[in-house]
């Protein structure tokens, strides 16, 4: 099955709750269904340029943004730095965007603040794309983490986090390797503006599984289309958390990628790109 | 007096063969077709009664190094008459794929098992000096002071036959019968892979009628061509990605190979029987030999299916064999010897492979060594060469270590200081 090739994407600005962010576009763009994009840490809106594209190809509109202190954006003073502040800016840059059904793909901690989003708003999901990440029960910080959420150690760990080290960090753990153009954007928008926020994020977050139960059964009952997407070499959140997507999304297409890491995305972009373009024209 | 296992006596004064083999597979007829080529008088026995049955469960890849043996045998000509394809090989790594320069590369033969099993029946039931006795199965063994005499059999209507011979030959397969009838010692290995794969028309996979391999390390998985315009699409994933496996083989055996880096076209594809799948595959290495008796094929050495030199190794045992023995059953020397011969020639062509082939098997992922081998391969030609002749069982470990290891520290190092 071939797929449409993707389609230009647009580079703009958006106000939302008080926060001016970077934002990527593609497709029809008064239409209120879109594919709403949100990124992990580290990441932004640039994790998904190529996904945008390829969303529009699909005949969607596709939108994506940086979340606040992260990618080049500023956030508003006042902003918090947790999962439901950060679904409040979601939900604000989509009601200013006009999106009233929403294609979400999420990614890493995309995945609480974007699912949190869609629990508070279960009307507004047209579907669920998940790389690496969803509802984790039982699940554990990572190492880097709980580094991240121990003060003072938090600190260090963000004061001492040179380019190469930062390099070093990502690459090591990936099966593959990570491009290194991706990684190079990566830490040039890791920041001490990102620092912070990643550290008052992770320690805001005690329990990243902690609503799953609660959100399992909701969703269920909703039969939400969604798509898991896995790298199995994933050293962050295991690849053995995909399947388990199922307990809350019945319906969902699961694949583990066997060369992939916790960035699929970047390390296996033509599988990913014709995975979404094929779920999200169907 | 020779004497079965549970006493009774065989009949006749002499041995009624010169060889029985228990087992019509690749290896048993092969064999028959050499033995009986010899002038002796060889009985071979199968428990499938349909001549033309076949082993369902195989990738049908034959590596290049069993191509001599089946040229040997005659039946090159008619397998490619029947529409084998010749492969190389293609091997994706992450590293890049590794493909030897096609000048320093041999090709193997792919023809499904449907095909090929008939054909090399027939050709054994046609060789002069060959009984064949289909749906029959071993029972016991004949002894005679200690000394496997031959096999009693017995078909499904419960009838039973006392086959004395000089030398009994087991390939009977992985479960072989004979094998444990004769209680040669054995040595099993771990396998922690699954394996699922079935035949499909499409497209063809790039660089078709080549083979082509993925090392998802460690995982693994395979696109082989072969005859009537299929492909056969195997996985071989660890068992903790059994459960997806056994929900629906065929989807998770097309996810798998579509998802796979520069995966082929699988989902443009139909399958054309039902997806098999394999779960258990635990290595077993026999002692090849016992007085009067011989293991041949997977009854000596049932290895690791990733490979893929089951079959290969069916034929070339068999032609070990025969050259071992041959003297003996013509009697210019005792078969004691020529057993010895080939528990020797098998030991020396097979175990340093068998113990690099169950190492891996226990599904864990590749060792530093592996990892600068196979780097090395991927990013030089004299490497992948040198890769390609053990890959395809051409030369042995120990050929290979001594050539490849200096070749890919060196090239690895030259890679290092280039970025």
């Amino acid at each position: 099955m071939s797929t449409a090739p993707a389609a230009a994407v647009e580079r703009g600005s958006l106000l939302a709750g008080g926060t001016r962010t970077r934002l990527a576009q593609a497709g029809p763009a008064k239409a209120s269904e879109a594919v709403v994009f949100v990124h992990g840490n580290p990441g932004s809106a640039d994790d998904w340029v190529g996904l945008v594209g390829v969303a529009a190809g699909a005949g969607k509109r596709a939108v994506a943004f940086d979340l606040p202190d992260f990618g080049e954006t500023i956030a508003a003073d006042g902003f918090e730095h947790d999962v439901p502040g950060y679904a409040g800016f979601v939900d604000a840059a989509l009601r200013e965007l006009g999106v009233e059904r929403a294609h979400l793909v999420l990614h890493d901690f995309g995945g609480p603040i974007g699912l949190y989003w869609a629990a508070t708003h279960p009307d507004a999901v047209a579907s669920v794309t998940l790389i690496d990440t969803g509802l984790l029960p039982g699940y554990r910080w990572h190492s880097l983490a709980r580094i991240w959420r121990t003060p003072v150690l938090g600190e260090l760990f963000q004061a001492t986090a040179t380019r190469p080290a930062f390099r070093f960090l990502l690459n090591r753990k990936e099966p593959r390797g990570l491009p290194r153009e991706f990684v190079e954007a990566m830490y040039d928008h890791y920041d001490r503006r990102t620092r912070k926020a990643v550290l008052a994020l992770y320690r805001a977050t005690d329990d990243p599984g902690g609503m799953s139960e609660e959100l399992v059964g909701e969703f269920a009952q909703r039969e939400i289309p969604a798509l898991v997407i896995w790298g199995e070499h994933d050293a962050y959140l295991p690849w053995e958390y995909a399947a388990r997507q199922r307990e809350a999304f019945p319906a969902a297409e699961v694949h583990v990628l066997p060369t992939s890491g916790h960035w699929p995305f970047a390390d296996a972009p033509e599988t990913v790109e014709r995975l979404l373009a094929e779920f999200l024209a169907a | 007096m020779p004497s079965t296992d549970s006493h009774s006596p065989i009949i006749g004064d002499g041995p009624a063969y010169d060889a029985v083999i228990v087992g019509a597979s690749l290896a048993g007829c092969a064999s028959a077709i050499q033995l009986g080529r010899a002038g002796l008088k060889v009985a071979i026995v199968e428990k499938q009664p349909d001549p033309k049955a076949y082993k369902r469960m195989c990738s049908h890849f034959i590596q290049a190094s069993g191509v001599p043996a089946i040229e040997r045998l005659g039946l090159l000509e008619p397998m490619e008459a029947a529409g084998a394809v010749r492969p190389h090989m293609h091997m994706w790594t992450k590293w890049g794929w590794i493909e030897a320069p096609r000048e320093r590369s041999k090709p193997g033969i792919d023809l499904r098992r449907e095909v090929l099993d008939p054909m090399v029946r027939a050709a054994a039931a046609e060789t002069a000096g060959v009984e064949m006795l289909l749906g029959w199965s071993a029972e016991r063994l004949l002894r005679d002071s200690g000394t496997v005499a031959g096999v009693a059999v017995r078909n499904r209507e419960g009838e039973e036959r006392e086959l004395s011979a000089r030398l009994t030959i087991g390939a009977d397969g992985r479960d072989s019968r004979v094998a444990e009838l004769s209680e040669v010692p054995v040595k099993t290995f771990p396998h922690n892979r699954i394996a699922y794969g079935g035949y499909f028309e499409g497209p063809p996979p790039k660089h078709s009628p080549d083979g082509l391999i993925w090392f998802l390390d460690p995982h693994w998985a395979a696109a082989f061509p072969t005859d009537s315009d299929l492909t056969f699409y195997a996985a071989m994933p660890t068992k903790d990605r059994l459960p997806e496996f056994k929900e629906d083989p065929e989807a998770a055996l097309v996810r798998f190979l579509a998802d796979a880096p520069e995966g082929p076209p699988i989902r443009e594809s139909r399958l054309v029987e039902p997806v098999l799948g394999k779960i258990d595959m635990t290595n077993r290495m026999r002692k090849p030999v016992a007085p009067g008796l011989a293991l041949i094929g997977d009854a000596a050495l049932a290895t690791d299916p990733l490979f893929g030199v089951g079959c290969g190794w069916a034929f070339q045992s068999a032609e070990w064999l025969a050259d071992s023995v041959l003297p003996a059953l013509q009697g210019t020397e005792s078969l004691e010897q020529g057993l010895e011969a080939y528990r020797r020639r098998h030991g020396r062509e097979l175990a340093g492979h068998a113990f690099f082939i169950h190492d891996y098997a226990t599904g864990r992922r590749m060792s530093p060594v592996e990892r600068l081998m196979f780097s090395a391969a991927a990013r030089d030609p004299k490497a992948a060469a040198i890769f390609e002749a053990f890959g395809t069982r051409r030369i042995r470990p120990q050929q290979m270590l001594p050539r490849l290891l200096p070749r890919a520290v060196a090239v690895n190092a030259r890679h290092a200081l280039a970025r």
